[in-house]
């Protein structure tokens, strides 16, 4: 007897391990730091994420904060990418440790998915309140349908206090105000352990009896009918009528309790309002690109040609969220993420304001050693190798007009 | 039995063992149903059980019964025809749903920190309470098929409805109207399943209007009839003994 103890003792464990292992299989983990293994194409060619802002840096739990900002859907979107015909304005968390409290496109809420229109700009925000104590790296996000998530700039942004303290509470149209971290659980709880209570109770039924050698000898043996008694009939009756009574009871009277519902909202939001920058008068032709890989920098020269009435100077360049300035044309004001800003990263070989009518060529040099970090120059070995990017051109009075560039790359390695 | 090698001394002691026997026996089936089942569920109905804002009324009552009536299926067919253990389905899906109690409280809520009141698993039990008293009353496959397989469809809704009705209760947010399991999952951001995936309220029944969780319920259970069958033949093939010496005999 007692091997055989041992031996349940130890199919016990190994069996244990088992269902861990099987348990553990799924987990909806959401890590926010994909953003760097995402092909640098995608991240090129896609959403252009700009002028972004994260309010806070700190929130304390049920406090709120927002991450606002505008993206250009890309006009020369890749074609191995689906087009973002449908697409969800997403937030890039490590799971709920924010609640999306609010999310809008140009004024709209997008709590659904949306058509978005290639070429266009659109103003967006996203209102989180803080759920989870801890440091995040806070991603705006776009899903886009047959293109996967295309991730945005991330900043990091500590929640403090205490989970334990947050709530979620709602008003229903129904007019009650519930909490909906909490709402309904004790229900879930309730039926659940009532209705595995009246499978146990099944099971025992028969378990509490010899089971498996003694009933096998006995179908072998062609006493199989034997097995089943009169009584046993009337039992599996019971459970089976007793089963379907509790069902329609229990509906009928949850349809008593909740006279209101109403069935899941789901479908596309089409015609999202766009926004309108100042039309450019500036136009820039790319004579040639190439990245240097020893001295990561991207060196192109461009023809520029101010159409416009103001004399001009080239700003910012801004490729997959990481911006290269001009500290002598513009500086970052917003407390933009240190890993994505090279203050000083972008040269112009000559950026004397650009007077109206004049057509100048120069050599633009952008480097960091964000090319790396953030494996943007990975894309010298995409299939396509090109670079896009949002060139910023201000003007003497400092209005601001947007210029986007697209065109092939040349690595150079030594 | 011969007599040179018997393991007992007596009946009570072969009594004894035999005991031992069914609840070894019981535990690795246990067991070995709840990963396999879990595992397969989780692929083939997955996103439907995970979240509360998939639980529909057309989708989730059509799919949730037609890929869960296979393991109860299949183990009937082996514990009755083996055993005449009326207890097939309910086993299976006993140990499914504690396995994904398991899963949805230790990893989606322990880990992921989703609220418990978003991500419960669906009940399956009373479907599966049913198909095992009309295999023991009527102790054919096909009448089980056929009554069993059509009540377990028809009773997956109702049977769920107490739980997920709460949820269903609209709100207004910001000038939309929405459910609160809509709102559930727009509030508890999950990074992996953007809304659009979301396989809801879709479907060419628009005609029925109002009623068209019991027309999804029937259309369920008729799938699962056929379904059913299947893997039943599955289980009985996956218990035969032509491979190993018989030796109760
Ligand atoms: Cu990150």
């Amino acid at each position: 007897m007692k091997i055989i103890k041992d031996k349940v003792a130890k199919l016990s464990f190994v069996a244990l391990l088992i269902t861990m292992t099987a348990a553990m299989f799924y987990a909806p983990t959401a890590s926010a730091h994909g953003e760097k293994s995402q092909a640098a194409f995608m991240r090129m060619r896609t959403i252009h994420w700009f002028d972004l802002n994260w309010s806070k840096e700190e929130v304390p739990v049920n406090d709120t904060m927002t991450i606002s900002g505008k993206f250009l859907v890309f006009a020369g979107w890749p074609e191995t990418v689906d087009k973002p015909e449908v697409s969800f304005l997403n937030i890039g968390i490590p799971g709920p440790v924010f609640i999306r409290a609010g999310s809008w496109i140009g004024g709209q809420l997008v709590p659904r998915s949306v058509s978005l229109e290639l070429g266009e700009v659109y103003e967006f925000k996203v209102l989180l309140k803080a759920r989870r104590p801890g440091d995040w790296h806070v991603h705006s996000m776009m899903n886009v349908q047959g293109g996967g998530p295309i991730i945005g700039p991330g900043k990091w942004v500590t929640i403090t206090g205490s989970m334990s303290e947050f709530v979620n509470p709602v008003t229903t149209l129904t007019g009650q105000t519930i909490d909906l971290e909490t709402y309904g659980l004790d229900n879930v709880y309730f039926w659940h352990a009532v209705w595995f209570a009246i499978a146990i109770a099944w099971l025992m039924f028969w378990f509490k009896r010899p089971i498996f050698v003694p009933r096998h000898i006995a179908v072998s043996t062609g006493k199989a009918d034997t097995l089943i008694s009169a009584g046993d009939k009337k039992v599996g009756m019971l459970f089976a009528v007793g089963t379907m009574v509790i069902v329609a009871a229990s509906m009928g009277a949850t349809n008593e309790k909740y006279p209101v519902t109403t069935p899941l909202q789901a479908g596309l939001l089409r015609g999202m309002k766009t926004y309108q920058m100042p039309e450019a008068t500036v136009s820039v032709k790319v004579d040639d690109a190439t990245y240097r890989v020893p001295g990561r920098a991207m060196q192109m020269t461009l023809t520029i040609t101010n159409n416009g009435d103001s004399a001009v100077r080239l700003g910012e360049f801004n490729t997959a969220g990481v911006r290269f300035l001009d500290p002598a044309v513009h500086e970052d004001e917003t407390a933009y993420p240190d890993d994505l800003l090279a203050e000083e990263g972008l040269t112009v070989s000559d950026n004397s304001p650009l007077a109206p009518g004049e057509t100048r060529t120069v050599e633009v040099t952008a480097s960091d050693a964000a090319w790396e970090v953030y494996r943007l120059a990975d894309l010298i070995y995409d299939p396509d190798s090109r670079f896009a990017g949002l060139l910023f051109f201000w003007d003497e009075s400092g209005n601001r007009q947007l210029v986007t560039v697209d065109a092939p790359l040349i690595p150079s390695f030594i | 039995m011969s007599a040179s090698q018997s393991a007992v001394r007596s009946r009570a002691e072969a009594v004894q063992v035999s005991r031992t026997f069914d609840w070894m026996i019981l535990f690795t089936l246990f067991v070995t149903v709840l990963g396999g089942y879990h595992i397969h569920y989780m692929l083939t109905g997955g996103d439907w059980d995970f979240w509360t804002d998939w639980k529909d009324r057309r989708l989730w009552v059509t799919v949730a019964p037609i890929v869960s009536i296979t393991f109860p299926a299949a183990v009937q067919a082996c514990l009755w025809w083996r055993y005449k253990l009326p207890v097939g389905a309910t086993v299976s899906v006993v140990a499914l749903m504690l396995g994904e109690w398991i899963n949805r409280y230790m990893n989606f809520w322990g880990w992921t920190y989703f609220p418990v009141n978003f991500v419960f698993p669906s009940n399956l039990i009373p479907g599966a309470i049913v198909l095992d008293v009309v295999l023991m009353l009527g102790n054919s496959m096909t009448l089980t098929a056929v009554v069993g397989g059509l009540a377990y469809g028809l009773l997956f809704y109702p049977g769920n409805w107490p739980v997920i009705a709460p949820l269903h209760v609209p709100v207004e947010y910001n000038g939309m109207m929405m459910t609160l399991a809509d709102l559930q999952g727009y509030h508890y951001v999950r990074t992996g399943t953007p809304e659009y995936i979301r396989m809801v309220e879709k479907g060419t029944l628009r005609t029925f209007g109002k009623d068209v969780a019991p027309v999804s319920a029937f259309f369920s259970g008729f799938v699962s009839i056929i379904i059913y069958f299947l893997w039943h033949f599955f289980g009985r093939w996956f218990a035969k003994t032509d491979f190993i010496a018989d030796d109760a005999s």
